[in-house]
């Protein structure tokens, strides 16, 4: 396919205090392409397109779009020529509807002065009809899915004139079927509006699916640019790493506990999430010694909150938890955890770690009152824990800072391991773990999921949450389906496919508990 | 690691007070003074005489438990802005006491009043405290307000029901026994006995904040509330406990000044004291050995900013410009730091980069 070049850079290199971010990278983008941008955590995916973004004025090296050479130029005069990026996080206002959103910036003003509402709707109709993107321009961005706000983002900067679309981490937030949408309106508009698309995942599959060609990275260098249909995922996957990791097989033994013990007993759980409204409605399960049990769902049924509720972080309003043989009912997040439980929550940075504090003390915290680092639960042994930090962070290897390294500043999958660290030390016989590797690389993921299988395998009851279906599938001895706050199924991993599977988790249910 | 962040904190401050002094010794020259002339009188106000070192001592010490008390909550998560009120209710409620207890043994009234301010500073910082915690009230606002509150509580106890009927005095509460009072280390200044409390309560901040697990509880509470929470400590019940020390330290400051220099509560017991301590404590960023060491230097500059006025008639308005100029240097320090260090950073990655493509 030879087309014309549409993106170019040349020699580009990022230098961020104490890291080489980009190295020496040359790339053309092609109109009319969809390019894939692959890499682990840190290998600088993002930072390259922040450069094309103008968020980033990279070292040395240049950058030209559409054959104009960019020096110093800044986001704005990038959107200028035609530039736009949805990013991970979306940049809405949750107040606004839908069409306020999209206009944002460059509002249709009534006699020049007046915010011309009418006008913004009957923009954003003309956009959603030209693109095919339908959503509702007068729904509240607060009220409406993840999914269709990515689409406002997507919407926002076609409205800018966009005609090269940066999407970062697209469907990190998203279910599988919102996936597929948002590829089929990518095929479509590159298809019917020449839309130059670069996407930035970790996900190989996607990449597999949706790109027509696909630049790998690995620390910072591009190393390898390749057309879609020449490779496979285990080929990317090993330029990624430098090595061959994926689909390696896991060590399942027979679990050390064979005795058919319940550790979690949950009984018509009812919970409501921070509005007040029901998540779970009347849930119940139970997870023996020495298995996983895997709950798959779709964000947003429930999980988060049956999550919480075991783990004490949040009360329920009907129902019962039982641990270890003890009802957790009234408990707080200690007090469970003095029952002999750990938890490894859903989104690390908000409540896994303290951001701003070091590694050390985000391996001590839970066991700062331990003999073995206090006198009298009072007098803090710092070289005993620092010792003790140190040990730990070389067991799980926990790469690229030392123990005095602030967290917030580690990659995705340090931070990550970090959490798994301090929680599997506990060595508890209860382990609640939540989306255990989201945004985390392969090489972390990879180490994640055997770290898990270790712990079952020593007869621990493990409750795992996931919304990555092929994590699920690996790691659990029995999966079950939530949909609404309600289990619409039980399976074995090997009993059902993955396809098959969907159907339960969007309120399809089993026929026998129908 | 962390020695060489401290460091560069510590550069930068330097550099920032540096700076600020020739910036005044600028503004002295151009009002006609010899800026040598004025430092120098600076200094020997602040330490020329015995009775000057004992001065600028007594003022550092009550910045200082300002600023620790600062420092404490803020360790916790929680900004007290509502210190000056806590200290005049402490005042207050020592030399109500030590008014009451007078012709009884000052092993007794004295403890007994340090328990009194520690209370009435103590409860009046944890009623914003409580309504943090349990209702997520923004503690600057209600801090704030509670301030004027206890102002005025106070004014109108000692302009009415508390009123003495001594003659002579204008406004104050009846004169506590002379037993009770903190005497004097050096004749004819304000240093007391009250230092050596003073120090204790320094001594016991800083190990609480440095060295104890409950100081490692309290600061993972207030660098993420929901993440100490999670780790099953107790963040409420911390925060909480956290400020009501911060009253009890505010109240105590009100409780020596009044067993140090006035004998009696009067309205005018503290001019800011608080804001200024809290000030040194923002410029240390919380941290207990800094704000001692700050809390000298700032008293130095306010005793000999006085001295320096009354005998070269330089206005001591010039101290508070310093102050000011180091505050505002302080406050930009993240951001220009972040400058230079890029800066640095792709100056050496250039060069890097030159010697590869040599090569």
């Amino acid at each position: 396919m030879a087309s014309e070049t549409i993106v170019s850079f040349r020699n580009v290199s990022m230098q961020f205090p104490g890291v080489l971010a980009n190295h020496d990278v040359s790339l053309d983008i092609h109109k009319g392409e969809v390019f894939a941008l692959v890499g682990e955590n840190g290998a600088g995916k993002s930072t390259l397109m922040n450069i094309l973004y103008g968020m980033n004025t990279p070292t040395s090296g240049e950058v030209t779009i559409k054959g104009q050479k960019m020096t110093h130029f800044s986001p704005s005069q990038a959107i200028e020529r035609g530039v736009g990026m949805v990013h991970q996080h979306f940049m809405l206002v949750p107040s606004f509807t839908v069409a306020q959103n999209i206009v944002l910036g460059r509002e249709p003003k009534h006699r020049g002065l007046f915010y011309d509402f009418h006008k913004a709707k009957a923009i954003t109709d003309s956009l959603v009809e030209e693109y095919g993107l339908t959503v509702d321009p007068a729904a509240k961005v607060a009220d409406i899915s993840v999914g269709l706000q990515q689409r406002v983002e997507i919407l926002k900067t076609l409205h800018r004139g966009a005609d090269i679309l940066i999407l970062d981490e697209p469907t990190a937030v998203l279910t599988p079927q919102e996936t597929d949408e948002l590829f089929s309106v990518i095929r479509r508009i590159v298809k019917e509006k020449q839309m130059t698309i670069i996407i930035i995942t970790h996900k190989l599959y996607e990449v597999m699916a949706i790109s027509d060609r696909v630049g790998v990275m690995r620390g910072g260098k591009l190393v390898s640019v390749e057309n879609t249909a020449d490779v496979n995922e285990r080929i990317l996957a090993s330029m990624m790493v430098g090595r061959d990791v994926l689909l390696g097989q896991l060590d399942r033994n027979d679990p050390i506990v064979t005795d058919n013990e319940a550790a979690i007993e949950i009984s018509d759980l009812h919970v409501t999430d921070n509005r007040g409204l029901p998540a779970v409605r009347g849930l119940s399960l139970t997870v023996h010694r020495g298995e996983i049990l895997g709950i798959a769902g779709i964000e947003g049924n429930g999980q988060s909150e049956l999550i919480e509720a075991v783990a004490g972080m949040r009360s329920f309003t009907k129902g019962n938890v039982v641990i270890n043989g003890k009802s957790i009912a009234g408990m707080n997040a200690g007090q469970v955890r003095a029952l002999g439980v750990a938890h490894v929550p859903e989104d690390r940075l908000s409540t896994g770690v303290s951001a701003p504090a070091d590694v050390t003390d985000n391996l001590i915290v839970g066991k700062e009152k331990l003999p073995r680092f206090s006198l009298f639960k009072t007098h803090m042994k710092k070289r005993a824990v620092r010792q003790y930090a140190r040990e730990i962070s070389e067991k799980f290897d926990i790469r690229g800072a030392g123990i005095d390294t602030a967290v917030g500043s580690l990659s995705g999958g340090n931070m990550q391991k970090v959490v798994v660290a301090r929680e599997f030390s506990f060595e508890t016989p209860v382990l609640i773990i939540s989306q255990p590797t989201r945004g985390v690389d392969i090489g972390a993921m990879e180490a994640i999921h055997q770290l898990i299988m270790d712990k079952r395998n020593a007869g621990c009851a493990i409750l795992l949450v996931s919304a990555d279906l092929d994590e699920l599938y690996r790691l659990s001895d029995r999966l079950v389906t939530v949909y609404e706050g309600r289990i619409t199924g039980e399976f074995t991993p090997d009993t059902i496919a993955k396809t098959e599977i969907s159907y339960y988790m969007t309120g399809g249910r089993k026929e026998a508990d129908a | 690691m962390k020695l060489r962040k401290n460091m560069s904190y510590l550069l930068s401050l330097f550099i920032a007070v540096a700076a600020a002094f020739i910036l005044g010794g600028v503004i002295m020259a151009l009002s006609g003074h010899d800026p040598i002339e004025g430092y120098t009188l600076m200094f020997q106000g602040a330490f020329g005489t015995q009775r000057a070192s004992a001065n600028t001592l007594a003022k550092a010490s009550t910045l200082c438990l300002c600023g620790l008390a600062t420092a404490i909550a803020a360790h916790a998560g929680i900004f007290n802005v509502g210190g000056e009120g806590q200290l005049y209710l402490g005042a207050m409620a020592s030399a109500w006491v030590g008014a009451r207890l007078t012709g009884t043994s000052p092993w007794i009234a004295v403890p007994l009043c340090l328990l009194a301010a520690m209370l009435a500073g103590g409860i009046y910082a944890w009623i914003p405290g409580m309504l943090k915690v349990k209702m997520k009230v923004n503690e600057v606002i209600t801090t704030i307000m509670l301030n004027s509150a206890a102002i005025y509580f106070c004014s109108f106890l000692t302009n009415g029901p508390l009123k003495t009927a001594e003659k002579g005095v204008s406004a104050g509460t009846d004169a506590i026994d002379p037993a009770f009072m903190f005497s004097r280390i050096v004749r004819r200044s304000s240093l007391t006995e009250s230092i050596f409390l003073a120090a204790i309560i320094a001594l016991v901040v800083w190990y609480l904040m440095k060295k104890s697990t409950t100081g490692f509880q309290m600061k993972l509470t207030g660098e993420n509330e929901r993440f100490a929470k999670y780790s099953g400590i107790k963040s409420s019940k911390l925060a909480l406990w956290s400020m009501v020390a911060s009253g009890a330290i505010c109240g105590l400051v009100g409780m020596f000044e009044i067993f140090g220099l006035h004998g009696r509560f009067i309205e005018s017991v503290s001019s800011e004291f608080y804001f200024d301590g809290m000030l040194v404590a923002m410029i240390m960023r919380y941290n207990p050995v800094g704000i001692i060491l700050m809390s000298l230097f700032f008293g130095a500059m306010e005793i000999g900013g006085a001295a320096m006025e009354l005998n070269a008639s330089i206005p001591s308005s010039l101290i508070v410009l310093i102050q000011s100029i180091i505050i505002f240097f302080m406050a930009a320090e993240q951001g220009i730091t972040a400058a230079f260090q890029a800066r640095r950073a792709r100056k050496k990655a250039a060069k890097a980069l030159q010697k590869g493509d040599a090569a």
